[in-house]
């Protein structure tokens, strides 16, 4: 039986830190009000660019590469939702569909090869998980910390609200707002980065496999906070790993229940923690999704 | 504006024509179109390319064209068995790759409308394009590899111009599980994509092949439910390590570089755990953790159906390929493991018992279940 439960808890730390990256990072940006559904995408530069990047350098290096490739795409996704202040959503999906086709190019183009790029060091262990498992372990507390007790932290929910009490502050709301989603895209290429760093030595065409839109559930799941998030994040991994874990120790169970139940456990338990939630107690950013007009007062 | 156009056009073009010309006027074009895979997936459409450029052809593209290949260079990318059976065959190659679903109809329009006297369509996905250009274009001929031409209904529908290769994928497995129970004391694994008849063959065979030679032994068996999740394959193969598999085999797409990567993962940290590829040979992801690979000899099937053709022996019809016809196969084992000589030996004399027709192999669960392993001939 602690067999199992270690087998699990193994599983659980090599698959959840991607979706905690980004997730908390989701948060970021939805708190300062401006609507993040371009988590995959992001993730997908994340992961191109760090494999790619470690081909030529050391591969923690190439993590920070990935990293900025990330706040990169956020930057890209900020500029259109806050100055050209274009449809949020539209520009969050745009920019999945354009990082697809651009991961795809750019492999076939640099590696010629539409599978993937080719291997790479992978990022050296501690205690037997990759150094980003414990980072994922740090970043959410991390970020609660700067959200709810720092002045930045209470510019960014305050953004997120109304954004014309702090404008009548005098505080940047568009540059905050910017900071915000590069920040969030620096985490989601962050948790894109572990993909191809970590889980596998090398970026696979399909990455991240829908792991951008998971992360959006978790933080809505998660009230849009960072710690709800990242506990979000490890239930859904906890989950997928539970399902794995029940059909490979209990093969008679399989016989009985049909493998498309298994598939479903997670998202049927979230559905059922969602049901016991107290209701009210979720709410989005009130500015959510809305661009801020200076002009419209 | 417009005639700049023009100009650029007939610049097109005429390269166009130039490297035509090039290329032996006589040999006759043979058309493929890959699925959305394409060149350089190192699986299935390689595959299929090296049957056509290299076995086929001769030749090699670099560049955006084909440069010919030395006697030397084309018989290295022929396995050894195969060398004697496998001539070169004036042809000219003419590949279109396909980058989303609906190109499939419009490329194989493209190829048929170049003149190839042999259209190959790569992959079960393009079965309903190979129906559709088929019917409308009765006097050219085509392959379609891993999948009989089926109608609305999903029942197999003969075309008098379509040639179809299937392969008996149970029938590799299941060499793949003999080897696998050889080589692990009292654990294998097996991880599948989604739970499709297609994948639980593979399982049926394995479970067949492990069953005959350590009818002792577990068999964990896990299903991702998807074939493009490296995170989900890589859980799934640490969670069968963790439980004390041995050897672990995936038929489970791109899900399976993850189950190769946990194999790997735990043997770096000191497990002596064994994964099985599929498809091709897959060692080149981990060369110190992947003992064979189960392979479809898609280029076999591909080169087939050219020397047919070249022979004016070209006939339509459903082609199985199984261990019999070499149309699935082990790929070699570089690696040690204890007792190898004679646990090769052993899958050796299974393979040839299945191909004379003495052990017939489970293509389902429900076979499976009914299947008596045949009794070992000493040793096992």
């Amino acid at each position: 039986m602690s067999g199992l439960v270690l087998s699990l808890l193994d599983t659980v730390l090599d698959a959840a830190p991607a979706l905690i990256f980004a997730a908390v990072g989701a948060t970021l940006s939805e708190r300062a009000g401006v609507v993040n559904v371009g988590v995959e995408g992001m993730m997908r530069a994340g992961a191109f660019a760090a494999a790619a990047a470690a081909l030529v350098m050391p591969t923690p290096l190439g993590v920070v590469v990935g990293v900025a490739a990330g706040a990169l795409v956020g930057a890209l996704h900020g500029g259109l939702c806050i100055f050209a202040r274009s449809d949020q959503v539209v520009s969050g999906m745009a920019i999945n569909l354009v990082m697809l086709a651009l991961g795809q190019f750019l492999l076939e183009a640099v590696f010629s090869s539409p599978s993937g790029t080719p291997p790479i060091t992978q990022l050296p262990r501690w205690l037997g998980h990759s150094p980003l498992t414990w980072l994922a372990v740090v970043t959410p507390l991390v970020v609660h910390g700067l959200v709810e007790r720092t002045a930045w932290g209470l510019r960014l929910r305050a953004v997120g609200e109304k954004p014309e009490a702090v404008a009548a502050m005098g505080v940047r709301v568009s540059r905050l707002r910017l900071g915000a989603v590069m920040a969030s895209g620096a985490l989601a290429g962050l948790g894109g980065a572990h993909l191809s760093t970590a889980v596998l030595d090398r970026f696979e065409h399909h990455m991240p496999a829908g792991l951008g839109f998971m992360a959006v559930a978790a933080m809505v799941f998660g009230r849009w906070t960072p710690l709800g998030a990242a506990l979000a994040a490890l239930f859904f991994a906890f989950g997928n790993a539970l399902r794995l874990s029940l059909a490979s120790s209990f093969p008679g169970l399989v016989e009985v229940v049909p493998q498309g139940v298994l598939l479903a456990l997670p998202y049927a338990l979230t559905l059922l923690v969602l049901t016991l939630q107290r209701p009210g107690l979720a709410r989005a950013p009130a500015a959510l999704g809305r661009p801020y007009d200076p002009e419209l007062r | 504006m417009r005639w700049v156009l023009l100009l650029v056009l007939l610049a097109v073009t005429g390269c166009k024509k130039a490297a035509d010309s090039k290329d032996t006027p006589k040999a006759r074009a043979v058309g493929l179109v890959t699925d959305i895979g394409g060149r350089g997936d190192q699986s299935f459409n390689d595959s299929a390319l090296r049957g056509l450029e290299a076995w086929a052809a001769g030749s090699t593209f670099k560049g955006g064209g084909y440069e010919p290949l030395t006697p030397k260079a084309r018989a290295a990318t022929v396995p050894a068995e195969l060398r004697a059976t496998v001539k070169p065959v004036p042809v000219r190659p003419l590949v279109v790759q396909s980058k989303v679903q609906e190109d499939y109809q419009p490329n194989l329009q493209l190829v048929v409308d170049q003149g190839a006297s042999l259209v190959i369509g790569v992959g079960f996905a393009l079965e309903n394009a190979v129906e559709t250009v088929a019917k409308q274009n009765p006097d050219a001929r085509f392959l379609l590899i891993d999948s009989p031409v089926l109608d609305a209904k999903g029942t197999p529908l003969k075309l008098p111009n379509v040639r179809t290769v299937v392969f008996e994928e149970h029938e590799g497995s299941f060499l793949a599980g003999a080897l696998a129970g050889l080589v692990a004391k009292d654990t294998v694994g097996f991880v599948g994509g989604m739970e499709i008849p297609l994948i639980t063959k593979f399982e049926a065979g394995f479970k067949a092949g492990v069953l005959t030679t350590n009818p002792k032994a577990r068999v964990l068996v896990q299903y991702t439910g998807s074939f493009d999740n490296v995170q989900h394959g890589k859980q799934a193969g640490a969670d069968l390590v963790n439980k004390g598999a041995e050897v672990v085999f995936h038929a489970a797409g791109s899900d399976g570089s993850g189950v190769i990567q946990a194999v790997k993962e735990a043997r770096a940290s000191g497990k002596a755990v064994f994964a099985i590829g599929v498809d091709s040979d897959q060692s080149h992801l981990a060369p110190e953790a992947v003992l064979t690979s189960m392979v479809k000899r898609v280029d076999l099937a591909v080169w087939q159906a050219v020397f047919d053709l070249d022979r004016q022996a070209f006939s339509a019809g459903d082609v199985v390929m199984g261990l019999a016809e070499g149309g699935v196969t082990l790929a070699p084992v570089t690696l040690d493991f204890p007792g190898k000589a004679e646990a090769l030996t052993r899958v050796e004399a299974l393979r040839a018992a299945v191909v004379s027709g003495a052990v017939v192999v489970p293509s389902t669960l429900d076979a499976l279940k009914t299947f008596t392993p045949p009794a070992s001939q000493g040793g096992g």
